[in-house]
């Protein structure tokens, strides 16, 4: 019935209700999140080593980061996410697509096998490859018992970095992977086939173009992740490298300069609100919510 | 779709491996808290398994506090972050109304953004406030980060709900109250119960957002950090171990009702014509 | 009807706009109390617009709704005296067969046992076996049941008018029927005013008592199905109906026209005479067209071709080619059968002169 196109809600008050009922959450993040920002942003302009919001402001610890070798931890950063993201598109786009395609009651259980892992502590899960990876741990006793090498720890190196990430980040690839190839229609694709494309071409043609929001939030999800990472480089890589937020947490904790770090913290906002905004104006993130894979 | 037999058989192997790298890390930790020897090393023989890691770990006071400060955190932002969840929800997916599009995608926001961060900016507000940090106040840093994601998935089912229920109900005499509380929430409830589950649980693993702000409190996962920067202590593997267990519990809870709502919801559309 | 009775619902000047789009433009009518009454239209014609006006879910922009002469235009759908059924149903898939018949009642306020009587009234009434059916959940009735229950469910609210939002268009034909039958029962045994809302002529004839014909938010007619069904005013109705022959003809003086087919003009002999000039619609029925035999005469007569037959039955559908590119629709017993070449011949009583 398309007469029904230009319908509105019964309503009282157009759109009244809709923003009271948005309020309460407006209100908690007013104070819970853009509060708090300003807060930052606000301390990154005092002077150094103070605990006073309530002096003249400066941009002394600018200063301080750009002469430093602070823009070092930060292309570690983002170039360790990169990396990530990379890394988790090309094994998580088989497998998401053998979960939307393939799978059945597969599909379940790989859901919650890799969902479970959403609620343990990403410390107690990079844990585990510290057993695993460390001198006489799992992986160099498995190889001493079947074949009498002697390894030495797999540890502190920016491989079992990025394996860590990849690790920690590989759910936030996958689902919206999963929701995104659901919408790829079958009979598309097998029309594509029967009109004589071959295997890559459907892939380059259409299933990649019509899963695209999927693999756009995927990636945007884990590359903010990843680059606000702290556990896998201090954990898995030691001191091997240090990324931006390893340094913010420490000018708060050891350094007990909480302007400068506040100014990193800053910066590295900006870094990222550009990022996941240039990527978020691309799409309509309802139509992937919104509507329901097709069958 | 129409696959054959050796795809099907591909895909499967290539799933297999990829749950199998992912299970490494726990099956290690496994291991480990089965190891007698103080300082763990693999493998180890048979008779040196030993479960008392496990009788330290539920019996040590120590452990009692920072899971009684993870659940105190935990049922208060499950609490806060549906409530608000639920009517972000409506005007996320029910309601049109003018600024819609626009809280839609601030919504989001706080998921896309580096925990480690938010942690260290609320703790500056905090601090700005002159509220000491403590259990409530990371559970209301936990409420800010979770409530988007319970906003999201009673959104889901709010989608799915037929607005033409709720006008027919209007048409019949009930008042917006009466709509609420004898159709909209009775629906939204398989939602609103895996949103609760969702809370707890992501409140439970959380540590980046903890780490700053509990303040003399301190959170299970907080004292895991600790300990495993700080050298191996075998005990560490067995709370680990019990953690992922009432992870995986709360998750076939969250299973059974997502199970139980999607049959419900099908017969329900089934019901609505079949069109 | 009775058109002497006070209407119970009064349409005066109801415009709708969304912006720029008018999707209602000045419509008045009345339904008179205990009438069926009929909005059909096509999709896009507003209809939808109206009975959601009507019912309180939207504002008219301008004019006035009046229910028992009491102007209604602010009152929210919760405190009118009209019930809807939905296109969807709108069951509360949550609640049994029995729960949603009594949700006006308990909305009410009223009593276990009085909501409990009359839902077993109402679905007896419906010819829904109470012991069955009350404690049944909504989401395992069928299709023709969740009809039912939807309807009980509206009547129980004992609303002034029920309106119908093309509740029946889900069903296949057979269903379709037997439920616009037994709609007309209800109609007629509860002494209710229903406003029925369908894409369908065919659906408005077989149940109404009026019917409205809507176009691009106007009313273009409104009176009794044969009326209509008589005299449509304008080729949209007429075309509305189903499927009927409108040539294209040009007054040429007195009871004549030319007929444009596109590649060539036949002259016509008309029903009445139209001033030289003016462009109209002849309408003809497919079943008032025939082969003319061998020296048999009618009021006008055209060399055709006949292209395809199609069997309905008892009769079968001839289309019939004038010229290429014009083809005309022919419904004959299936005694009369031709094919290949014919005259194809009507008489002047069985056309009619219709504004484009």
């Amino acid at each position: 019935m398309s007469d029904k196109q230009p319908k509105k809600k019964f309503s009282f008050g157009p759109g009244l209700v809709g923003a009271l009922s948005a309020s309460p959450f407006a209100l908690l993040m007013l104070f819970g999140f853009v509060a708090p920002l300003l807060c930052v942003v606000w301390f990154g302009l005092m002077p150094p080593k103070t605990f006073e919001l309530l002096q003249a402001p400066t941009l002394e610890n600018y200063r301080t980061i750009f002469e430093q070798t602070y823009f070092k931890s930060i292309m570690w950063s983002l170039g360790l996410a990169a990396v990530t993201v990379v890394i988790l598109l090309a094994v998580c786009y088989p497998l998401a697509f053998a979960m939307a395609k393939i799978f059945r009651s597969g599909t379940a259980f790989i859901t919650y096998a890799i969902a479970t892992s959403l609620f343990v502590s990403e410390n107690i899960r990079l844990f585990g490859w510290v057993i695993g990876f460390m001198k006489k741990g799992v992986v160099g006793g498995l190889l001493e018992t079947w074949f009498g090498l002697q390894i030495d720890s797999l540890l502190y190196n920016v491989p079992v970095i990025v394996l860590g990430m990849c690790y920690v980040y590989l759910p936030f690839m996958l689902f919206p992977l999963v929701l995104g190839v659901n919408m790829v229609p079958d009979q598309v694709r097998e029309a594509a086939f029967d009109l004589g494309a071959s295997r890559w071409q459907v892939f380059r043609k259409i299933d990649l173009p019509l899963s695209m929001p999927g693999v756009m939030i995927g990636s945007l999800l884990v590359f903010v992740l990843s680059v606000g990472a702290i556990s896998e480089a201090k954990i898995l890589g030691g001191q091997k490298v240090v990324t931006i937020a390893s340094d913010i947490e420490s000018e708060f904790t050891y350094a007990q300069n909480w302007p400068l770090g506040s100014a990193l913290s800053t910066l590295f906002i900006v870094l990222t609100t550009i990022v996941v905004f240039l990527a978020l104006a691309r799409f309509d993130l309802e139509k992937l919510l919104g509507k329901k894979p097709s069958e | 779709m129409i696959v054959s037999r050796t795809q099907k058989a591909g895909f499967s192997l290539y799933a297999g491996l990829v749950l199998l790298v992912f299970y490494f890390p726990v099956f290690c930790i496994i291991v480990a808290s089965l190891s007698k020897r103080r300082f763990f090393s693999f493998p180890y023989p048979q008779e040196q398994i030993t479960f008392k890691w496990y009788e330290d770990a539920l019996t040590s006071p120590q452990v009692h506090d920072f899971v009684s400060v993870s659940l105190r955190i935990g049922v208060v932002t499950a609490l806060a972050s549906v409530t608000i969840g639920f009517f972000s929800a409506l005007a996320y997916a029910r309601y049109r109304w003018k600024g819609r599009k626009t809280f839609q995608r601030l919504v989001l926001l706080p998921l896309f953004f580096p925990q480690s961060v938010l942690g260290l900016a609320l703790l500056m507000w905090f601090n700005f406030l002159d509220v000491t940090t403590s259990w409530w106040t990371a559970a209301i840093a936990h409420t800010v980060w979770i409530a988007p994601i319970t906003t999201l998935i009673i959104s889901i089912q709010a989608y799915g709900l037929d607005e033409s229920l709720e006008e027919a109900a209007r048409d019949m005499g009930a008042t917006r109250w009466q709509i609420l509380r004898k159709i909209t929430i009775p629906l939204l409830l398989p939602g609103m119960i895996s949103a609760t589950c969702f809370a707890v649980l992501l409140s439970w693993g959380n540590f980046a957002l903890s780490l700053f702000t509990t303040g003399a409190d301190s959170a299970l996962p907080e004292w895991l950090y600790a300990r495993m920067t700080s050298g191996y202590q075998p005990m560490v593997p067995a709370v680990g171990v019990l953690n992922v267990l009432f992870a995986i519990i709360l998750v076939l809870v969250l299973f059974g009702i997502v199970k139980w709502s999607t049959r419900k919801s099908r017969r329900a559309t089934a019901a609505a014509g079949g069109h | 009807m009775d058109e002497s009775a006070a209407p119970i619902l009064e349409v005066a000047g109801v415009t709708k706009r969304f912006g720029k789009f008018t999707a209602v433009n000045d419509v008045s009518f009345q339904i008179a109390d205990g009438e069926f009454f009929t909005l059909v239209g096509p999709s896009g014609s507003g209809k939808t617009t109206l009975l959601r006006m009507l019912v309180g879910m939207e504002k008219p922009t301008e004019g006035a709704l009046k229910i028992r002469g009491q102007t209604v235009n602010d009152l929210p759908p919760n405190k009118r005296p009209t019930c809807m059924v939905f296109q969807s149903l709108a069951l509360f898939p949550h609640m049994t067969v029995g729960k949603n018949v009594e949700f006006p009642l308990t909305i009410r306020g009223a009593g276990e046992s009085e909501r409990r009587t009359r839902a077993w009234e109402l679905l007896k009434l419906l010819h829904l076996d109470p012991n069955r059916y009350y404690n049944k959940n909504v989401t395992q009735c069928s299709g023709g049941e969740r009809q039912r229950v939807a309807l009980a469910r509206a009547l129980a609210y004992d609303p002034d008018i029920l309106f119908f939002d093309e509740p029946l268009s889900a069903l296949d034909a057979r269903l379709r029927k037997m439920l616009q039958k037994e709609l007309k029962d209800i109609q007629r045994s509860t002494k209710k005013t229903f406003c029925y809302v369908t894409h369908s002529l065919e659906e408005a004839m077989v149940m109404s008592d009026r019917v409205a014909i809507l176009r691009a938010g106007v009313i273009e007619q409104i009176g009794r199905p044969d009326e209509i069904y008589a005299a449509p005013k304008n080729a949209f109705v007429a075309e509305f109906m189903g499927e009927v022959n409108l040539l294209d003809i040009t007054a040429a003086g007195g009871a004549t026209a030319n007929w444009d087919t596109g590649r060539k003009t036949y002259p016509l002999n008309l029903p009445a005479p139209l001033e030289p000039g003016a462009a109209r619609k002849l309408l003809i029925r497919p079943e008032s067209l025939r082969f003319l035999k061998e020296g048999e005469t009618a009021g006008n007569a055209v060399p055709v071709k006949i292209l395809n037959e199609f069997s309905l039955g008892s009769r079968i559908q001839y289309h019939v080619e004038v010229v290429p590119g014009c083809t005309l629709t022919v419904e004959r017993l299936r005694e009369e059968r031709a094919s290949g070449e014919a005259l194809l011949g009507w008489e002047l009583a069985d056309s009619q002169i219709l504004e484009s």
